[in-house]
């Protein structure tokens, strides 16, 4: 029976490492983006694709992403779908503004990650313990997160200086600093607007320069993620009831109590993912996580359920928001051209072996750059659009395998096993 | 397995029941609770429903200025008053609930503060004949028992913008729009005229955070924050803001890039923390108050305003704030725009062109 889990599990991970690059193509195909993009400023004019305040716009837009999602592939990986993280954010955001404000920002960190936490307990305790569908508890759990976070706000932040029912008084952000050296140097040599380097120096400048030790635990959790799901034997397991239940089961493996402790994991990253969200806007307000949660779930769901390809994805969708809310319309247009070119990439790269889909991607790419030439910048009806459109491109034509746990969504009762 | 399904279903309604009760909570039980009367002056039988925008009493903002009103009303005229809230994200029929709860409830006249109410009062007027009701922000209804209060924003935006161009040293100014409607288009217009007819040469950059019908972008300071950075490293050195919440977002970019940001609705430097202040050049306030409070005299007086009410400077119904003293010494110039605007020397456009 071991072998049977393993040997499953072992199957699915080389289908998916067939296609998975290694780390040289990587770091390959980062230069050539980046190369890309300094062709891109030189050629279109539009110097904000490659500066270093649209890479740290990019990442405080895509760290909430990424981390609700990364909430979403812990609970999906154990074979709960949590169409709550929206909820669990909101919770987060309260949590965060209430304690953050009374006791500094870390203790809102903590507070939201507890709220988070008791709002994943709750979709566990739902799904797991009572074999509820796992779309209906999160649904409700959304609609409860809202309602109870409305309540409490009312409660807790009336009165007080700058707060309201739909806002909290000023929570202190964290300070941040740079990392020493680096950031300065890549400052200097971006000044200098030599091509490429001066480009590469920008993106290095604005991934060391103002950031907080927030920023630094979101990162890192995607490795730790990485390695707790991929490299423990603890992660194999949560894997494995997310897989194949009745296996692990039968094997000795507590299938409750791992989707419990997964679940409540999900929440309490979904709760950070609201925490970061506060302290980059230094207040909790209502509203104010506006679909982050569902957009997280989806960059999961495209990124294959594994976090280097939801990295991607909310790292794409941010680079993209942040680039149409800095200079709108003409970074949208340049990045038609750059679309275009990977469209054609990628088309050369898929024609031996799938004609229609490099045809349908050629056209595309054709389309794009007629669309370039005709237009000198995008109207401001479809920038708002940029991102949705740009990451569902992308991931549609990069995830052409995507593999969901064998289990997810599946009610699992104990001793189904037999 | 049976029983374990029971207690889900227990569970699924208790969480839905407890999820409803929590909606309810902010925004239908109010119509009792908060029933009160102004404690000095002439009593009155006129019981004022007043519904809010997602926000309600105490938003610091558009709302808040709307309880000023009729706070104003009740201490004057001793007018009673229900008012109640709207939800995010809620739905249209809860807005027309809320409408039919109040008119039902003998409230007359009923306020509907912002223009996510435009349909619901259209419905609603029409059930309601003997009703008045008055709508903030929006003219789509044309009932007789209608009235819309609306404001020449672009005339206060017109003068902000010039202030703006008055104070930029680049030469290159900014605005951060929350939702790309007409409403807010029609602030961009009056900033752009106003900015333009100081220096024609002006650069004017201009954002919106989200397209209709995602209205997030008056909650987000997250984003405006990000739009407003691009401005400032683009070059701007003051923005101006018509994007609610978000705006403090734009405060913050201002105080980060050593720039400037103008504020929007109400006196933002008032309610800023005090690092912001200093970077809030000005405000363009939106008096709702003298529009709520003017509505409820109107119909005091027994001669209700009726049709569409346009507040404008001329009638103190838009204006700019001077807090801070950062435009103190420009204060006569945006005087002189502001006598050509009422008397006519200038118009000013609704539409970006």
């Amino acid at each position: 029976m071991s072998s049977t889990v393993e040997g499953a599990l072992e199957k699915a991970a080389t289908t998916v490492r067939k296609v998975r690059p290694t780390w040289p193509v990587v770091l390959l195909a980062l230069a050539g983006v980046i190369l890309l993009l300094a062709l891109l400023r030189v050629i279109t004019g539009a110097d904000d694709v490659a500066s270093s305040g649209t890479v740290r716009a990019a990442i405080r837009a895509a760290l909430p992403i990424g981390l609700a999602g990364l909430g979403g592939l812990w609970a999906e990986r154990s074979g709960v779908v949590n169409i709550g993280l929206e909820g669990m954010m909101i919770m987060g955001t309260f949590g965060a503004g209430w304690a953050g404000y009374q006791w500094g920002m870390w203790a809102g960190v903590a507070f939201a990650l507890l709220f988070g936490a008791l709002a994943g307990g709750v979709h566990a305790i739902a799904t797991v313990g009572f074999g509820v569908d796992h779309i209906v508890s999160g649904v409700a759990i959304n609609v409860i997160a809202l309602g109870a976070a409305q309540y409490l706000a009312g409660l807790a932040f009336t009165g007080h200086p700058g707060g309201g029912p739909t806002q909290s008084p000023q929570v202190t952000p964290m300070s941040t600093f740079d990392v020493p050296g680096v950031a300065d140097a890549a400052h200097s040599i971006a000044e200098k607007n030599w091509f490429f380097v001066s480009d590469l120096a920008g993106i290095v400048n604005g991934l060391t320069s103002r950031l907080t030790v927030l920023t630094l635990i979101g990162v890192l959790l995607f490795v730790l993620t990485w390695w707790v799901l991929w490299r423990t034997t603890f992660g194999l397991r949560v894997r494995s009831v997310g897989e194949s239940p009745a296996a692990a089961e039968s094997l000795g493996v507590s299938v409750y109590r791992y989707k419990y402790i997964a679940v409540i994991i999900s929440g309490a990253l979904a709760g950070l993912a609201g925490a970061y969200l506060v302290q980059d806007s230094t207040v909790y307000r209502e509203g104010q996580t506006g679909g982050r949660g569902y957009i997280g779930l989806a960059a999961m769901i495209f990124g294959n359920w594994r976090p280097g390809g939801l990295a991607a994805g909310s790292g794409l969708f941010g680079y993209t928001d942040a680039l149409r809310l800095r200079s709108g319309g003409e970074s949208v247009h340049a990045l038609l051209l750059l679309l275009a070119v990977l469209l054609v990439v990628f088309g050369l790269a898929l024609f031996r072996k799938n004609r229609r889909q490099a045809l349908v991607s050629a056209g595309a790419a054709v389309l794009l750059v007629v669309l370039f030439l005709v237009t000198d910048e995008i109207a401001g009806d479809f920038t708002g659009m940029t991102p949705y459109l740009t990451t569902l491109l992308v991931l549609a034509l990069f995830s052409q395998r995507l593999r969901m746990p064998k289990a997810d969504g599946q009610v699992y009762r104990k001793g189904s096993a037999g | 397995m049976r029983r374990s399904t029971k207690f889900a279903a227990a569970l699924t309604a208790g969480i839905l029941s407890l999820a409803l009760t929590a909606c309810g909570g902010s925004s239908d039980d109010n119509g009792s609770a908060k029933e009160s009367t102004g404690s000095s002056g002439a009593k009155s039988d006129i019981k004022v429903g007043l519904a809010y925008d997602i926000g309600g009493r105490g938003d610091q903002s558009f709302n808040d200025m709307a309880a000023a009103g009729l706070d104003k009303a009740k201490s004057e005229f001793g007018v009673k008053a229900s008012e109640s809230e709207a939800t995010p994200d809620e739905a249209e029929s809860a807005k027309e609930d809320r409408l039919i709860q109040l008119a039902d409830g003998g409230y007359n006249p009923v306020i509907a503060i912002g223009f996510a109410y435009s349909e619901a009062v259209g419905k609603v007027a029409k059930q309601f004949p003997d009703t008045n009701f008055a709508i903030v922000d929006d003219t789509a209804n044309t009932d007789a028992n209608v009235t819309n209060l609306v404001f020449a924003e672009e005339q206060g935006s017109f003068l902000v913008g010039a202030a703006a161009a008055l104070k930029s040293k680049t030469g290159d100014i900014g605005f951060v729009g929350g939702v790309n409607v007409p409403l807010i288009n029609k602030f961009e217009a009056g900033y752009d005229a106003g900015a333009k007819a100081v220096n024609p040469n002006i650069k004017i950059e201009s954002a919106y955070l989200t397209q209709p019908p995602d209205f997030t972008g008056f909650n987000d300071p997250g984003k405006g924050k990000t739009a407003a950075e691009g401005q400032f490293d683009g070059g701007a050195d003051v923005v101006y803001h018509a994007a609610g919440g978000s705006g403090l977002g734009v405060f913050q970019a201002a105080k980060a890039a050593k720039g400037l940001a103008i504020g929007v609705d109400s006196d933002q430097y008032l309610t800023a923390a005090p690092d912001l202040q200093p970077s809030i050049l000005t405000s363009m306030i939106k008096h709702v108050d003298v529009a709520v409070y003017n509505f409820i005299k109107s119909f005091k007086d027994g001669d209700p305003l009726t049709g569409t009410v346009t507040f404008d400077l001329k009638s103190g119904g838009v204006d700019y704030s001077t807090s801070g003293g950062q435009v103190d010494d420009i204060k006569s110039k945006l005087d002189d725009f502001k006598k050509q605007i009422i008397d006519g020397t200038i118009t000013v456009p609704t539409t970006v062109k």
